[in-house]
């Protein structure tokens, strides 16, 4: 696919969107260029939901700051206390039983499909198709519960310690029952919803070759996750990460990098989800949840990366006297931003939040270390 | 004599008039609770919310200082934009037919450019804080195009109603005008009578081809899903009617389900040759009529998403083409 | 009861303005009011994103710098009568991120809401529930009826 240019370098007049926006789940400022309501260029400004969150973690002893990370992001909650908890158990050497790695593979794959869920309903609210979004949403709920089944809250559910999970969050035989059938409710309710939804014939020519970010863009600016897997790059971090080991499943790719692709990405991603969850219900080991046997010492710098819903996280952080010192977070949107912008170019106006929906943007993931200037 | 039959005549309309606003204002609760929630199974609203109680509550509200560089004006048109709405209806009235000025297609089609020149009004009016007047630091140091020249949404929505004028109500006024070839007049009357002797035009090929046309035409211009790009959700919000409040919305509310009404009632006039008249039984048609097109159109809104100007194109294309081929078959 | 209130009653028009939080009771709160499962409609509690058409604000987030003037401009937007519900820990007393930098005041967090403008109800919970946000719009009903 050739790279995109604008149409012209003639910015008729600027459409400034935000910060509250119903396109917009979060505060973002975008500020469109257009030329005859075809965008020529964006801007988007992020920092209005600069919390520093990292600047509170500074200092905090390590169990209390795993759990602070939950609050950086309402939809990826869990991959943030799971990567946290990883740093310091790579920094340590814990070793986790492997019922508590399972069940933390199950917490993250449930949480790619709300993720995707609200990827999905979101995306065709954005396309004013209120219809299909409330029957996503509908979907999502079972996943909600299911959450909220395991950790107790529907959003920030706190499983994963130091060591373990929370022995809240242990799966008995009813729970894993329940999982079981709500996987094959989901599943069917998927398989419905992904047949009426490519079926529909004004849904595709709307999302058809609108947004279109081109792979040699995509590695240019080190797009992660679904949104570079949409443009066919098999990249996905699951394949290398230890706690995938036992699971087979598929990396799933498109060819095109529009918003077709990147809805249908969600949804096949759904399945693969849904399979990995299959297999960890079936394989589940029995043991202990946490592992209470280590020490506090002190660490180097440890570096962890996970694969979460929206693309690669990073945490990084020392530990000192059972404190944390020097903590990074790079979160998936960040990379995705100048996916976003670029994505824009050359589409009609109504489709502009559309496209950056598209790279599925959570700002109130990547709004925590800038630093804003004031004078 | 000629005095009693005025005041006949004029009670006779006012009457109607007040019975087809009553009902009208049930047509958005009707298309909320019965169509979209029951498509979206869910439970919806009360069918009185939409259509009754939220402009009743609006009305209730303060009135607050508009936005725009001429508020007086931006007030004005909804108004206008309601009593737009109210001649049109008069004029589809069986007494009105003595004023052949007023029932003609001719008067009906400028009443309703008068409603879309009153939108593009609207949306150039229209200063809202969702926008440009978001107190936010846009112009800091660092930021793209500094000089550019900076827009409302709404302006957006303007340009877009404008557009919809030059060619987006195509299809409404080619349907309206396909009645035209068979009865050879452009008179109501004429109209009526015609069908009257001959059966609905409804029934025949041309009036069938037409009627389509006119269905996509009335979407298109009560600016309903797929056809609402000019109050498109996901950029300009509500478009037009973003900064109207209290009494304004109220009667914004009100003139959107008078108008669904209203053009039913037109329908009902052109292509089966009734007339709204509280006196006869074919009023009972023209309800049906209003009903049966809001049902047709809750179904279609519910299960498609906006168009935008690459979609709009061959959509009002393909209906415009459909009309012409209507009033071809008409007049061969 | 009389006609205003009687109105009042069956239409209420939710405006939902995020101000910086962590997403997860934006989420909930659209969630609640669009996901058919909790269906606020059925409770005639219709969302709207034009501030002239709202009578409830629902604020969450603990407000940082960059929006606390939208916030402002946003509610000085609403006609009267209006009403604030403020949704979440981070709206009711800042949240974890009040206290960033221990005694030294944040410069970033200009929260809670009530700090910026007058809130009529605070739902607790981190995040919210649906049914904790159909509950607190619901038990604002009898301050918005009687209200002029």
């Amino acid at each position: 696919m050739d790279e995109k240019v604008p149409r012209s370098n003639i910015i008729e007049t600027e459409i400034p969107m935000g910060t509250v926006h119903p396109a917009a789940l979060e505060p973002y400022r975008v500020r469109f260029f257009v030329e005859d309501e075809i965008v020529q260029e964006a801007e988007i400004t992020i920092g209005v939901n600069h919390r520093g969150i990292e600047r509170i973690m500074e200092g905090l002893p390590v169990q209390k700051a795993n759990s602070l990370t939950e609050k950086i992001c309402g939809i990826c909650s869990n991959s943030h206390i799971w990567n946290s908890c990883r740093t310091a158990e790579m920094g340590l050497g814990i070793e986790i039983p492997d019922r508590a790695l399972y069940i933390r593979v199950i917490m993250g794959e449930l949480e790619r499909l709300h993720s995707h869920f609200l990827y999905l309903a979101h995306g065709c609210e954005v396309l004013s198709h209120e219809t299909f979004s409330m029957r996503v949403f509908y979907l999502r709920e079972i996943v909600m519960e299911l959450l909220a089944m395991i950790g107790g809250n529907r959003v920030q559910y706190g499983c994963s310690v130091l060591g373990g999970v929370r022995p809240r969050c242990e799966l008995d035989e009813a729970k894993l029952l329940r999982l079981k059938n709500d996987m094959d409710k989901i599943e069917e309710g998927l398989t419905d919803f992904a047949a009426r939804f490519t079926a529909d014939s004004m849904v595709m020519s709307r999302i058809t070759g609108i947004g279109v970010l081109p792979q040699k863009q995509a590695i240019e600016l080190a797009v992660t996750g679904p949104s570079l897997r949409a443009t066919g790059v098999a990249r996905d971090l699951r394949t290398t990460m230890f706690e995938y080991e036992d699971f087979d499943f598929n990396v799933i790719t498109q060819p095109d990098g529009d918003v077709k692709s990147n809805l249908l990405m969600r949804a096949l991603e759904s399945f693969e989800s849904i399979n990995i969850i299959r297999q960890a219900i079936s394989n589940i080991p029995e043991g202990k949840l946490v592992n209470h046997d280590w020490e506090m010492v002190d660490t180097d710098i440890t570096e962890s990366y996970i694969e979460v819903p929206r693309g690669t996280l990073y945490h990084s952080y020392a530990l000192e006297s059972g404190r944390v010192r020097h903590c990074i977070i790079r979160t998936p949107s960040m990379a995705n931003i100048g996916a976003m912008q670029y994505a824009c170019i050359g589409d009609q106006l109504t489709d502009a939040q559309l496209c950056i929906v598209q790279c599925d943007p959570c700002f109130t993931c990547t709004d925590r270390a800038i630093e804003v200037i004031r004078r | 004599m000629f005095s009693n039959t005025l005041i006949n005549s004029v009670l006779a309309v006012v009457l109607t008039v007040i019975v087809c606003f009553i009902i009208s204002t049930l047509l958005p609760g009707i298309e909320r609770k019965y169509i979209h929630a029951r498509i979206q199974q869910r439970i919806g609203p009360l069918v009185i919310a939409p259509g009754i109680m939220a402009p009743l509550k609006f009305m209730f509200k303060e009135n607050v200082k508009v936005e725009s560089p001429v508020p007086g004006l931006y007030k004005i048109l909804p108004i206008l934009c309601f009593i737009v709405v109210l001649c049109i209806l008069v004029a589809l009235t069986p007494q009105a037919y003595a004023i052949p000025a007023l029932a003609s297609l001719v008067a009906i089609v400028g009443f309703l450019k008068v409603e879309e020149i009153c939108y593009v009004l609207m949306g150039a009016l229209s200063k809202s804080v969702m926008s440009l007047r978001m107190p936010f630091p846009d112009l800091a140091k660092g930021g793209a195009h500094l000089n550019a020249q900076r827009s409302f949404i709404e302006d957006i929505s303007a340009k877009r109603s404008l557009r919809m004028i030059t060619y987006g109500s195509f299809p409404l006024y080619l349907a309206l005008f396909a009645p035209v070839t068979a009865a050879r007049s452009i008179f109501l009357q004429d109209i009526v009578l015609y069908q009257q002797a001959h059966g609905p035009f409804l029934f025949t090929v041309a009036g069938g081809i037409a009627a389509i046309v006119f269905f996509i035409g009335y979407m298109i211009i009560l600016n309903e899903y797929p056809f609402s790009i000019i109050k498109a959700k996901s950029d300009v919000i509500e478009g037009p009617y973003m900064e109207y409040a209290s009494k304004y919305r109220a009667i914004v509310y009100l003139t959107r389900g008078f108008f669904m009404f209203v053009l039913g009632c037109v329908f009902s006039v052109l292509f089966i040759g009734i007339p709204p008249n509280i006196f006869s039984l074919g009023i009972l048609v023209n309800i049906a009529v209003a009903l049966i097109f809001v049902f047709m159109m809750g179904i279609f809104s519910a299960f498609s998403p906006v168009f935008t100007n690459r979609q709009l194109l061959p959509t009002i294309l393909g209906a415009t083409l459909l009309g012409i081929l209507a009033v071809v078959i008409g007049l061969l | 009861m009389g006609i205003k209130s009687f109105s009042r009653a069956r239409a209420i028009h939710v405006m939902l303005v995020y101000t910086g939080g962590c997403n997860g009771c934006d989420i909930e709160i659209v969630n609640s009011i669009l996901s058919p499962r909790f269906d606020a409609e059925q409770y005639n509690v219709f969302l709207t994103w034009n501030p002239r058409e709202a009578d409830v604000l629902v604020v969450t987030g603990p407000v940082t710098h960059l929006n606390r003037k939208p916030l402002e401009a946003i509610y000085e937007a609403i006609p009267n009568p209006k009403l604030v519900v403020a949704a979440g820990s981070c709206a009711l007393m800042g949240g974890v991120y009040k206290n960033c930098y221990g005694d030294i005041p944040s410069e970033e967090i200009e929260g809670p809401v009530e700090n910026i403008i007058p809130v009529n109800a605070k739902i607790p919970g981190c995040a919210v529930r649906p049914q904790d946000v159909l509950a607190g719009v619901v038990s604002l009903l009898p301050t918005l009826l009687d209200a002029d």
